[in-house]
């Protein structure tokens, strides 16, 4: 390993930080915005060419756990450092990031109101997401955790909408205190863990790597798992605690909805991989069942409860909460396959809910509404738009040569070797997802078009980039797996407990 | 080497499709020329393949796709007889249809997206068709519903077109449910989607008993979502709403048998499961009889024909079901050309005359001669009548009932449902092209060359290939056996023969005085069958139940679903400990008066209290 391979994960941790401080130092007028859109995007790339950089220098036939290892001693007294490393379900993570992240800052561009602000909060947003990823110390792991989870409370509730429905009305403020609640909530039982867990092991380290040597006894490991389950499970929308999750998207301005989908909600399925399985083993065995369970009715509820929305956003978000059920399905599998299939569902979930709320945001941005009644026959006047929805919404119902298709059969196989009643109830989950999709398609983008919409602009620039590019990955790594699949394999297979 | 190029047939279209979604838009008239061009390279492929068929024999070639664990997952093509035979039926048509869409579909605005989808099609049929393993299968399969829902929904400004092709996605969706769990049923017990290896281990006996069993029912659920056996046929009529030369490619010709290719395809593992064979028996039996009762009372000529193919698909499982796969490949040929003819006529009648419902034609041979003599060809051929290539497969099933596995309460009910297609043939024959020409009809006329010579070829070809039956020398013992690998020649049973053409002879001669020489009236016969006649209208109610299902169960379940999600998980689980928070918080401030002597009346109690507490112990 050369000297840039020490250092590439630290720059590209402090990297969007640091683009945050650029922007904060700004001499900032709003004839400045340009260019501070031009920076951020600039800079947006230049992580995403680093990702690109791991990825391409990623070492297969290493076998050892963590690669990229740089390690900065930063409180001794406590056994803190900054200890950076990945692993191959970690670079399949930054990949989605560094795909996710251009995307909506591009997305973003037409933001008018206090732009740079937003740009500031995007950036903080996605130097705790790459943080968490890479982080092999637990204190720093939960310090950049929190700062990719707080700016959503400030982006949903300054630039976020209200929506009145029938029956209730969704603000942007209680959609924002909400969300930050309950995952606040989840954190603190994951702070708990992780200190009860320097105090059992009592070898004064925060570090990943002496915690998942430490061998918990049993009985510590029965109690600890559940509470980090619950806490991260949360922010991957684990049923019954999904409940801010759909409402943060039907609220949350188009690029929010991109990170918060498409990376966020996998910061807590990673959460309970990295800091669960990976260090708690025995108590992820014991607990795998309750998981199973409740990654089971995610994809059911989820599935059915998109079904009779009448918010387009809705529907995107309670099929966000289907289709993270699976990435719960497969990990309780503990089996090859399954936790394969569930790292790859993380990543191409990512990119499919951003590719749909991409394209959502499009519709609402120049129609000002997202009720499925009221739109019809779009697919006239924004033929592109139609396009690239359908192929989300393909790619979304698991249609082969998409990478959704992929992932969700590794996960199926998955639960067929262990739990073969629920991978059957899996199997129909994805059945009925077809239903909804094409109801939102019919509906949405095909039939006469309504007088109202004859004028509707198709895609802008901007949204054809992202969608064309977010289209082509999910084309790409669903003709193609095998390179991600490799990647990710090769994390797996160092996740004890995990056989098969 | 055959193999090999075998990899060629699917990726030109794939290729064309790509070439034509990048220019198509762009380069107004492009679009066709890449379709056709890429089709007819696959054609050629299919005979070089072929040719080297004839010297090599099958093969199977296949390479890594990912590794997963201790498990390989491959893409491959097995070259043999019955990959050949979909292959070649599968480009031939596909070339017919495509020339015969540059003229029915001319002028069409959106042209370019139909030859888009007409390419992405042809590439998925021809994986489905090639896939040495199920997993491969399973993606072409998948694909070619996507092109179905894409074609049938061409015209999606039509409420009724967008709905439809939801229908049919949804539906065989329902049957994918069910093949995909087949599937990995399979992949759990052998570790492998490869058919032969799957084949070889369900021999070997080291798949348990029960597993095969299920994994081979939930397969043909699958199958029977695709190729539209009862109950989950009701999508097939409805996707008339397509332009017509995809009814005669998709919905005729070749992707709804993808049905039964698959289970001719997994035949040597379906022979070790009695139960399975018995249930596609019967479900194609019901199927066949169903449909051709439902295709009587039809009066749309596209709907008629829709039932007609239903009911054809259903004999074409029953022949597996009676443990001849062959005699199904051999009617699948048969029928795919008839069928493709004859929607290639209905689409050169609605296209001549502008009419679509039979009542409203009659007399129409004066006016479209060439038409109707190749309508009159593909309708007889399947209706049986002799020398024609129908009359030589539904012998070939007939006698497969008697002679194979089943009882003989099944060659009776077969006897009968073949005398329904009879009779909806020659209704729909004499209606349409004798009788009286309507006035409105004076101005039908015959389509230009790039319509009618698809039409003629196809018919030809239901004509003649009839003889392809017959033992030929020592490497062809007829077509059932070459097939399947068999050197059992053909033989003919007198007696079925007799009673086939008999009822074929009778058939048309009834209906001929029904709807020719109107000597019997047909609404008298309606009014004397009363419900019977009525429920046949109805299409026996199938699609009233679904919706009734669809109105009564299934969104009444999604809408309390989101109700639950809203009323109780978030209004209860997180409003409520809000609420009760802020209530509390309310109620608590009144303690805090900021008065010293409520704190000080406090501390007495407080102190008074513990005092008892301490006395008392």
């Amino acid at each position: 390993m050369n000297g840039f391979d020490d250092s590439v994960l630290s720059l590209l941790v402090v990297l969007p930080f640091a683009t945050a401080l650029a922007l904060i130092l700004w001499p900032g007028d709003s004839d400045q915005l340009r260019s501070m859109k031009w920076f951020s995007a600039v800079v947006a790339l230049v992580s995403t060419a680093l990702v690109a950089w791991i990825l391409l220098r990623f070492d297969y036939t290493d076998g050892s756990q963590y690669q990229f290892i740089s390690e900065t001693a930063w409180l001794d007294q406590l056994g803190i450092g900054f200890d950076l490393g990945v692993d191959g379900i970690a670079v399949a993570m930054l990949a989605l990031t560094a795909i996710a992240f251009p995307a909506a800052i591009l997305v973003g561009w037409n933001v008018d109101a206090r732009s740079k602000d937003y740009l500031i909060l995007l950036n903080l947003l996605v130097g705790g997401v790459y943080g968490t990823f890479v982080s092999l110390d637990l204190f720093f792991l939960f310090f950049f955790y929190e700062i990719a989870v707080l700016p959503m409370y400030l982006l949903i509730g300054f630039w976020g909408s209200s929506t009145s429905f029938p029956r209730f009305t969704r603000s942007k403020e209680y959609s924002a205190m909400k969300l930050v609640l309950f995952l606040v909530g989840g954190s603190v039982l994951i702070w708990v863990s992780i200190i009860a867990m320097f105090v059992e092991a009592d070898l004064n380290s925060f570090s990943l790597l002496d915690l998942q040597r430490a061998g918990f006894d049993e009985s510590f490991q029965n109690w600890v798992f559940p509470l980090l389950m619950i806490g991260f499970g949360l922010l991957g929308g684990l049923w019954p605690l999904h409940t801010w999750s759909p409402d943060g998207h039907v609220s949350a301005p188009t690029s929010v909805s991109m990170l918060h989908a498409g990376v966020l909600m996998k910061l807590g399925a990673f959460g309970i991989i990295r800091v669960g399985i990976q260090t708690i083993p025995e108590g992820a065995e014991a607990w795998a069942p309750l998981l199973l369970g409740m990654g089971a009715v995610n994809v059911i509820y989820g599935s059915i409860a998109a079904m009779s929305q009448t918010d387009l956003k809705y529907v995107i978000g309670y099929s966000s909460v289907s289709h993270m059920g699976y990435v719960f399905l497969g990990l309780a599998t503990m089996h090859t396959l399954g936790v394969t299939g569930a790292v790859l569902q993380m990543f191409s979930h990512g990119i499919m809910t951003a590719l749909m709320f991409t394209l959502a945001g499009a519709v609402y941005g120049s129609s000002h509404t997202r009720d499925i009644g009221a739109l019809s026959g779009l697919a006239k006047v924004m033929p592109v738009g139609a396009f690239f929805f359908a192929v989300a919404g393909f790619a979304s119902l698991g249609l082969p040569g998409f990478s959704g298709f992929v992932a969700e059969l590794l996960v199926f196989l998955g639960l067929f070797q262990t739990y073969p009643w629920v991978g059957a109830l899996a199997v129909i989950g994805a059945g009925i997802t077809a239903v909804y999709m094409l109801r939102l398609l019919a509906k949405v983008y095909f039939g006469e078009t309504d007088p109202r919409w004859e004028s509707l602009p198709d895609l802008k620039l901007n949204e054809k980039l992202v969608a064309g590019m977010l289209a082509l990955t999910l084309l790409i790594v669903g003709l193609a797996p095998f390179y991600l699949i490799d990647i990710i394999r090769e994390g797996v297979r160092h996740v004890p407990t995990v056989t098969g | 080497m055959g193999t090999d190029a075998a990899f060629l047939a699917p990726v030109i279209p794939a290729i064309a499709f790509a070439l034509i979604l990048i220019t198509g838009r762009r380069i107004p008239g492009i679009a066709p020329h890449l379709s056709i061009a890429a089709i007819l390279a696959s054609f050629v492929v299919w005979v070089v393949v072929f040719l080297a068929f004839l010297e090599d024999g099958a093969g199977t070639r296949s390479v890594e796709w990912f590794t997963v664990g201790g498990f390989e997952f491959t893409w491959g093509a097995t070259v043999d007889e019955i990959s050949l035979v979909m292959l070649g039926v599968v480009s031939f048509v596909a070339i017919g249809i495509q020339i015969y869409s540059l003229e029915y579909l001319h002028g069409e605005p959106r042209l370019w997206w139909y030859f888009a989808v007409q390419s992405l099609f042809a590439a998925a049929m021809m994986v489905l068709v090639l896939a040495d393993n199920l997993l491969l299968l399973y993606l072409g399969w998948e694909l070619v519903g996507l092109g179905s829902y894409l074609l049938i929904g061409f015209w999606w400004e039509r409420r009724s077109a967008a709905e439809a092709a939801k229908k049919a996605f949804v539906t065989t969706r329902i049957g994918d449910v069910a093949l995909l769990i087949g599937f990995v049923l399979l992949f759990e017990a052998t570790g492998t989607f490869d058919i032969s290896t799957i084949t070889q281990l369900a021999h070997a006996g080291t798949i348990d008993e029960t597993q095969l069993k299920w994994a081979l029912i939930f397969i043909f659920g699958g199958a029977a979502g695709k190729s539209a056996q009862i109950p989950l046929h009701v999508w097939l009529p409805d996707a008339m709403e397509g332009p017509t030369p995809v009814s005669a490619l998709i919905h005729a010709a070749t992707m709804v048998v993808a049905g039964v290719y698959l289970v001719v395809r997994l035949f040597p593992i379906y022979n070790m499961v009695p139960e399975a064979l018995d249930l596609i028996a019967v479900i194609g039996l019901l199927t066949a009889l169903l449909a051709g009762v439902t295709a009587l009372a039809m009066t749309d000529l596209k709907r008629i024909l829709a039932y007609s193919t239903v009911s054809h698909l259903g004999f074409m499982m029953l022949a597996v079901g009676a443990g001849a796969p062959g005699v199904a490949m051999f009617h699948l040929l048969a029928h795919a050309f008839a069928k493709a003819s004859l929607f290639l006529g209905a689409g050169s009648i609605s296209h001549g005359s502008g009419q679509t419902d039979i009542q409203e034609m009659g007399g129409l041979w004066r006016r479209m001669p060439f038409t109707a003599v190749m309508f009159w060809i593909g309708a007889l051929s399947l209706a049986g009548l002799p020398l024609l290539s129908g009359f030589f497969s539904k012998d070939e099933i007939l006698l497969a009932v008697h002679d194979g596995r089943l009882n003989d309460g099944f060659l009776v009910v077969t006897f009968v449902a073949v005398a329904f297609s009879v009779l909806y043939t020659g209704r729909m024959l004499y209606q349409v092209f004798l009788g009286r020409l309507s006035t409105e009809n004076e101005d039908a006329h015959e389509p230009g060359i790039r319509m009618w010579a698809p039409i003629g070829v196809f018919a030809l070809l239901a004509a003649v290939l009839g003889p392809l039956a017959f033992e030929w020398g020592h490497d062809y013992h007829g077509f059932v056996s070459w097939v399947t690998d068999s050197e059992e020649g053909f033989h003919i049973n007198m007696a079925i023969s007799g009673a086939s053409i008999a009822i074929v002879a009778v058939g048309l001669y009834l209906t001929g005085l029904i709807y020719m020489q109107r000597r019997i009236s047909a609404t008298a016969i309606q009014r004397r069958l009363g419900f019977m006649a009525t429920a046949a209208q109805r299409k026996f109610y199938f699609d009233e139940v679904y919706q009734w299902g669809i109105n009564q169960l299934v969104l009444p379940l999604a809408r309390l679903t989101a109700f639950i999600d809203r009323a109780w998980v978030n209004d209860i689980g997180v409003d409520g400990p809000g609420k009760t928070t802020r209530w509390g918080g309310g109620v608590l401030r009144y303690l805090q008066t900021g008065m010293v002597y409520n704190y000080a009346l406090g501390m007495v109690i407080g102190a008074v209290v513990l005092g008892v507490i301490w006395w008392s112990i």
